[in-house]
C-alpha cells in the first residue's frame, strides 16, 4: 500500500539522511584532505584541494600500509567465515532443541546461555589468554573464531528459537508421521523455511565478529591473524597520527560489512518477525 | 522451490567458507607450533613497526649466527597489555620485547627482565643506557633515541625584532610576548597538556630544565622545582600564548603546530629535526631551528631522554640467542642502517655524530650538543609505580590548565599520590 | 562454550579474591573480599560509576526513542524506503573503534566539523572545547554510541511493526479509532516486547562502552567509565586482583540488567 508522502515524512527523511550519512561524508572528506591542510585553523568546510594519495597508498600493492591493511581485511574475513561456519550450525541445532524438545533443566540451560550475553570481555580475557598460551592456541584464526562464536551464540540461539517457535508444529508432525526422524525433519522441514532467520543471524554474527578489537588484540595480534580494525588503530598510535590515511582505511574497513548488511537487510526484518508471517 | 534453492545456496556457501576460511589457517597453526619448539635456534621479537629492522637486515643476522628472528609487530600501546598478561602466567610473550623507558621500573620489580651484559665502551657511547639501569644491572638496551630539544621559528622571531637565539626561559617568555603582541602568530607557544602521558613528561622536562631536578633523592617530589614548573606552565596558558584548543590535543598534534607555522617555539621530540625538513609534513622549511633547551641562567645543562629499548624476558627459553640478537641489534652498524629503514634516531652518540657529519641529518642545529646533556630525571631509576604516578600527574596538570585547579592544588594532589605510592612500596 | 566462557569467568573471580599486583610478584595472598572493599570505597570508583550510569541513561533513551522513530520512518512504504533501509543499517557495520575515530574528526576542537559548522553559521565565535567538560564529553560519547546502536534497535522495532497483523488496524479503523488511539492501544502495547529487547541490548552496549571513549578522550579521568577504570587498574597499574574485582562489579551490574532482559526475552511473542 503506497501512501501519499506527507511533508512530515519529508522532513523526517532529510533529518535522518543528514544524521546517518553526514559522518561518513565528513570522514570521506578527511580522507581526501592533504595532511598539511588538516592542521590549519581554516574555516573552509571542505579541502581546497583534493588528494587521492591516501587511497593510492592503500591500493599501492608494494606499500607497507597496503600490505598491512589488506592482510588485516583478509584476516577479518577469515575469522568471520570461520565464526559463521562454527556458530550458525551450533546455534541452529541448540535453538531447535530448546524450542521444540522438552527435558529437565531446559529452562536453566536456556537462562544460562542467555545470561552470558552480559559478560564483559575483560571478565574472561586474562584466563583465556593463559589457557590459550598453555595449549598453544594463540594466533590461530580457528580458535579465535571459537571464542567469537561462543560469545555470539546466545544472541543467535535466542533469535532462532523465537523464530522456530513461530513455525506451526503441524508441519513437523506431518513429517514425523511420514517416518522422518527428528534429524531429518529438522533438515527437510525446519531449515528450508528458516532461511530468513539464518541469514539474519549470519549477518549479526558477521557484524559482531567484524567489530572485535579487544579479543583479537590479546589472543591473536600476529600479523597473520590480526583483524583490520586493529590495523586501522595502528595508523594512529603513540607517535604517528596520520588522520588522512586512518580515515581512508576506515572507509575501506566498513565496506565489507556494509555490503553484507545491504544484501541481507530485507531478510533481517523478516527473520526477526517470525516464521508464521509471510514476508 | 525458491526457498529450497536459497537454502541450498546457503549450504554451498557454508561449505565454501569452511574450506576457504578454516582450511587455510591450519597451515598457520602448524607454523606456530614449529616456532615454539626450541630446537632450531629461533627467537621471537615483539615490538612496534618502527623497531622492525626489515627482512634484509634480519636475513643477514640469520646468516651470521644461524638464529632466525620472527618479528611480531604489535602497536606500542598494546605491547604492555600482552607482556603483562603473558607474564602473569609465567609465560614469555616473546623472547625479545620492546621496553619503553617508562616501563622499566615496573618490569624490573615484576621480575620480567633478564639483565644484559654490555661493555664499558658501550655504556660510554649510549648515555640513555642509564635510564635502563637499575641497581647496576642493565635491563634493556635503547635502540631509538628521543630526547627533548628546543625548536624555534627563526623567521617569526626575526619579524618580532629578535635576532638572538633565546637561551633562558625568561628570554623565551619575552620573545613569545613580542611575537603575540606583534600579531605574527596568535599562539606562539605549544606544549602537550592534554591528560595523557605527554603532559607528565612535559612537566618533568620543564622542571628539569628550569631547576635541574624533579625528584628528591628519596623519590619524593621536589616541591620547589615542580611548583615552579607548574606555575610557569599555567602562566603561559593564562597569558594566551598557548592555543586553548590544544589542551585536548594529543602530543603529536601539539608538536605539529610548529611545523605548520602556527607556533614559534616549542620543546619537543628529536625526530622533529627530520620532520621540519620534510616538505610533505612541514610548511616552514628552513625556518625551524633546533636549539639547546633553555634554562634559568643560560641554556639548560641537562635534558631528559625518552628512549625506547629492547629487553629479554626472563621467561624466555632462548636467552642466549636473545642476548646475541640484542647485541647485534644495538651495534653501531645496525643502528646506522636502521635509520635508513625506519628513521629511528641512533642511541649511540658516535653514530649520531657520524650521521650529522655525513649530512644524513640536515639542519641538525643543536641536536648533537644536546645529546651530550642527557641525564636521567629519576635519582633511583624509573620507579615501579611510574604509570600510576603519571596518571595522577597528567590528570591534575590538565585540570590546572583548564583553570579548575591552582598550581598549588595540582601539586598537592600529585604530592599526596607520590607519597602514598612510596609508602605502599 | 563452557570452557571458553564459564571457566574463564570463574578464574577471574578467583583472581579478584587474591592480592595480585604484578609489580610485587611474591605477594599473592588470598585476601577474601578486601579487593572489593577497596574498590567500592574509592572515590575514583564512584566517579566512574556516575559516568557509567549517565552514559547508560542517555544511550538507552536515545537509542530506543530514535530507534523507534527510525522504525516508524522505515515502515512507511514509499519509493525510497528500500534505499533508506539500506542507509539505516550502515552505522551498525562500524567497528566501535572506527566509529570513535570518525566522530573524533567531527568533534576535534581545532579542525573538527562541528566547530567549523557552528562558526560558519555564526552561532559561536570561538571554537567550543567539546572534550574538556565532563558532562559535555559524556553526552558526546553517548550520542556517538547511540548512533551506532540505533540501527539494531530500529530493525527490532521494525520487525515488531511488521508482526502486528494488518487486521488489527483495520478492525480499529472500522471501530472509528483515530491515529493516536490506534497508536496508544494497538501499536504501543504490542510493541512492548520488542522495545524491551531494544532497551536491554542498548543497556548492555552502554555498560560495555570502551573504544569510543578511548578514541575520543583517551584514558583520562574526565570521561572514564567503569570499564576504563578496570582497564587502567589491570593493565596500566598492573593490579590484576583489583582489576578483576572491578570487572566482576561491572558484570554484576550487567547481570541485574540482564535479568530484565531475560524476563522480556522469555515472554513469548504471541498475538
Amino acid at each position: 500500500m503506497k501512501k501519499k508522502v506527507s511533508p512530515l515524512y519529508r522532513v523526517a527523511v532529510v533529518i535522518f539522511l543528514v544524521l546517518t550519512v553526514g559522518p561518513f561524508v565528513w570522514a570521506f572528506s578527511i580522507s581526501v584532505t592533504p595532511e598539511y591542510e588538516m592542521f590549519k585553523n581554516t574555516m573552509n568546510m571542505f579541502p581546497s584541494e583534493i588528494t587521492w594519495d591516501n587511497y593510492l597508498t592503500l591500493f599501492d600493492s608494494i606499500s607497507q600500509q597496503h600490505i598491512r591493511l589488506f592482510r588485516g581485511l583478509e584476516n577479518s574475513l577469515k575469522a568471520v567465515a570461520c565464526t559463521l561456519v562454527i556458530g550458525i550450525p551450533v546455534a541452529a541445532v541448540t535453538a531447535y532443541t530448546l524450542s521444540r524438545m522438552e527435558f529437565r533443566g531446559k529452562k536453566i540451560i536456556k537462562n544460562a546461555i542467555l545470561i552470558t550475553m552480559v559478560i564483559p570481555v575483560f571478565a574472561t580475557i586474562i584466563p583465556l589468554y593463559r589457557m590459550f598460551s598453555a595449549m598453544e592456541l594463540l594466533n590461530s584464526t580457528f580458535w579465535l573464531s571459537m571464542v567469537y562464536a561462543s560469545s555470539f551464540l546466545p544472541m543467535s540461539i535466542w533469535l532462532m528459537s523465537n523464530y522456530f517457535s513461530t513455525i506451526p508444529r503441524e508441519l513437523e508432525e506431518a513429517a514425523l508421521v511420514d517416518g522422518c526422524g527428528r534429524l531429518r525433519t529438522f533438515f527437510r522441514i525446519i531449515l528450508p523455511v528458516s532461511y530468513p532467520i539464518i541469514c539474519a543471524s549470519m549477518l549479526i554474527m558477521f557484524l559482531s565478529a567484524w567489530s572485535q578489537f579487544q579479543i583479537p588484540l590479546i589472543l591473536a595480534s600476529n600479523i597473520d591473524t590480526k583483524p583490520a580494525a586493529i590495523v586501522a588503530s595502528e595508523f594512529m598510535t603513540k607517535d604517528t597520527v596520520l588522520y588522512g590515511i586512518t580515515a581512508a582505511a576506515g572507509m575501506l574497513i566498513i565496506l565489507p560489512p556494509a555490503i553484507a548488511a545491504l544484501v541481507f537487510r530485507k531478510l533481517l526484518v523478516r527473520g526477526m518477525t517470525g516464521g508464521s508471517i509471510k514476508g | 522451490m525458491k526457498k529450497k534453492l536459497v537454502s541450498m545456496l546457503l549450504c554451498a556457501a557454508m561449505a565454501a567458507t569452511l574450506t576457504a576460511g578454516c582450511g587455510s589457517d591450519s597451515s598457520g597453526e602448524s607454523g606456530e607450533k614449529s616456532s615454539s619448539s626450541g630446537e632450531s635456534k629461533e627467537i621471537t621479537f615483539m615490538a612496534p613497526d618502527w623497531a622492525n629492522p626489515g627482512d634484509e637486515l634480519l636475513a643477514e643476522f640469520t646468516e651470521e649466527t644461524g638464529i632466525s628472528v620472527i618479528f611480531n609487530e604489535v602497536s606500542w600501546d598494546d605491547i604492555r597489555d600482552k607482556v603483562s598478561i603473558a607474564a602473569s602466567g609465567g609465560e614469555a610473550a616473546a623472547d625479545v620485547i620492546e621496553v619503553d623507558w617508562s616501563w622499566v621500573g615496573e618490569m624490573n620489580s615484576a621480575g620480567w627482565l633478564e639483565p644484559i651484559e654490555m661493555t664499558d665502551e658501550d655504556k660510554e657511547d649510549m648515555p640513555t643506557l642509564e635510564t635502563f639501569t637499575i641497581d647496576g644491572e642493565i635491563l634493556a638496551v635503547p635502540y631509538a633515541n628521543d630526547y627533548r630539544i628546543a625548536y624555534y621559528n627563526k623567521e617569526h622571531f626575526e619579524q618580532a625584532g629578535i635576532t638572538e637565539v633565546p637561551e633562558t626561559w625568561d628570554e623565551v617568555y619575552d620573545a613569545l610576548k613580542k611575537i603575540k603582541e606583534a600579531g605574527i602568530v596568535e599562539y606562539p607557544y605549544t606544549m602537550p597538556m592534554n591528560a595523557d602521558e605527554s603532559a607528565t613528561t612535559s612537566m618533568m622536562w620543564m622542571a628539569f630544565s628550569r631547576s635541574g631536578q624533579v625528584f628528591n633523592d628519596d623519590d619524593t617530589l621536589n616541591e620547589e622545582a615542580v611548583m615552579d614548573a607548574l606555575t610557569f606552565e599555567n602562566q603561559l596558558v593564562q597569558d594566551g600564548f598557548v592555543d586553548p584548543a590544544s589542551i585536548s590535543f594529543n602530543g603529536m598534534d601539539c608538536y605539529r603546530k610548529i611545523t605548520s607555522g602556527e607556533a614559534s617555539f616549542m620543546v619537543g621530540p628529536t625526530k622533529f629535526v627530520g620532520i621540519s625538513n620534510d616538505p610533505e609534513q612541514c610548511s616552514e622549511i628552513g625556518n625551524i631551528v633546533p636549539i639547546l633547551l633553555p634554562g634559568t641562567d643560560g641554556t639548560s645543562p641537562q635534558t631528559m631522554a625518552l628512549p625506547e629499548a629492547v629487553g629479554i624476558t626472563s621467561f624466555s627459553e632462548n636467552k642466549e640467542a636473545a642476548q646475541e640478537f640484542v647485541k647485534w641489534y644495538s651495534s653501531a652498524d645496525v643502528q646506522k642502517r636502521m635509520y635508513a629503514v625506519n628513521s629511528s634516531i641512533p642511541t649511540r652518540n658516535s653514530v649520531l655524530a657520524e650521521m650529522v657529519e655525513d649530512g644524513t641529518f640536515e639542519n641538525a642545529g643543536a641536536m648533537l650538543d644536546e645529546a651530550d646533556l642527557i641525564k636521567s630525571v629519576f635519582p633511583n631509576g624509573v620507579p615501579s609505580y611510574y604509570s600510576e604516578m603519571s596518571n595522577t600527574m597528567y590528570n591534575n596538570i590538565n585540570q590546572m590548565v583548564l583553570g579548575e585547579q591552582t598550581p598549588q592544588e595540582a601539586f598537592d594532589a600529585m604530592n599526596a599520590k607520590v607519597n602514598e605510592l612510596i609508602e605502599k612500596k | 562454550m563452557g570452557v571458553l566462557v564459564f571457566y574463564p569467568t570463574i578464574m577471574t573471580f578467583s583472581y579478584s579474591l587474591k592480592e595480585m599486583k604484578l609489580t610485587s610478584p611474591e605477594d599473592t595472598d588470598f585476601v577474601g573480599l578486601s579487593n572489593y572493599v577497596d574498590v567500592l570505597t574509592s572515590d575514583s570508583f564512584m566517579y566512574s560509576l556516575q559516568n557509567t550510569l549517565f552514559l547508560l541513561g542517555v544511550v538507552v533513551i536515545l537509542t530506543t526513542v530514535l530507534g523507534f522513530g527510525v522504525a516508524l520512518l522505515l515502515n512507511v512504504d514509499t519509493k525510497i524506503s528500500g534505499l533508506l533501509m539500506a542507509l539505516a543499517v550502515l552505522p551498525w557495520a562500524l567497528p566501535p573503534i572506527v566509529n570513535g575515530i570518525i566522530w573524533r574528526f567531527i568533534f576535534h576542537p581545532g579542525y573538527g566539523f562541528m566547530n567549523k559548522l557552528l562558526i560558519r553559521l555564526h552561532f559561536i565565535e570561538e571554537p567550543i572545547m567539546w572534550l574538556t567538560d565532563r558532562w559535555l564529553l559524556l553526552l558526546i560519547v553517548a550520542i556517538v554510541v547511540a548512533w551506532r546502536s540505533i540501527p539494531f534497535c530500529a530493525i527490532v522495532c521494525l520487525s515488531g511493526l511488521h508482526a502486528i497483523p494488518e487486521e488489527l488496524y483495520e478492525a480499529a479503523k472500522i471501530d472509528g479509532g483515530g491515529r493516536v488511539t490506534v497508536f496508544r492501544y494497538i501499536t504501543a502495547p504490542l510493541m512492548m516486547p520488542f522495545i524491551g529487547i531494544g532497551i536491554t541490548s542498548a543497556s548492555i552496549t552502554a555498560i560495555n562502552i570502551f573504544d569510543e571513549i578511548v578514541a575520543l578522550a583517551g584514558y583520562k579521568d574526565l570521561g572514564k567509565n567503569l570499564l576504563i577504570e578496570s582497564y587502567l587498574t589491570t593493565f596500566s597499574f598492573l593490579d590484576f586482583g583489583k582489576g578483576s574485582a572491578l570487572t566482576y562489579l561491572i558484570m554484576l551490574m550487567a547481570a541485574v540488567l540482564g535479568f530484565f532482559y531475560l524476563r522480556s526475552l522469555n515472554r513469548e511473542v504471541e498475538f
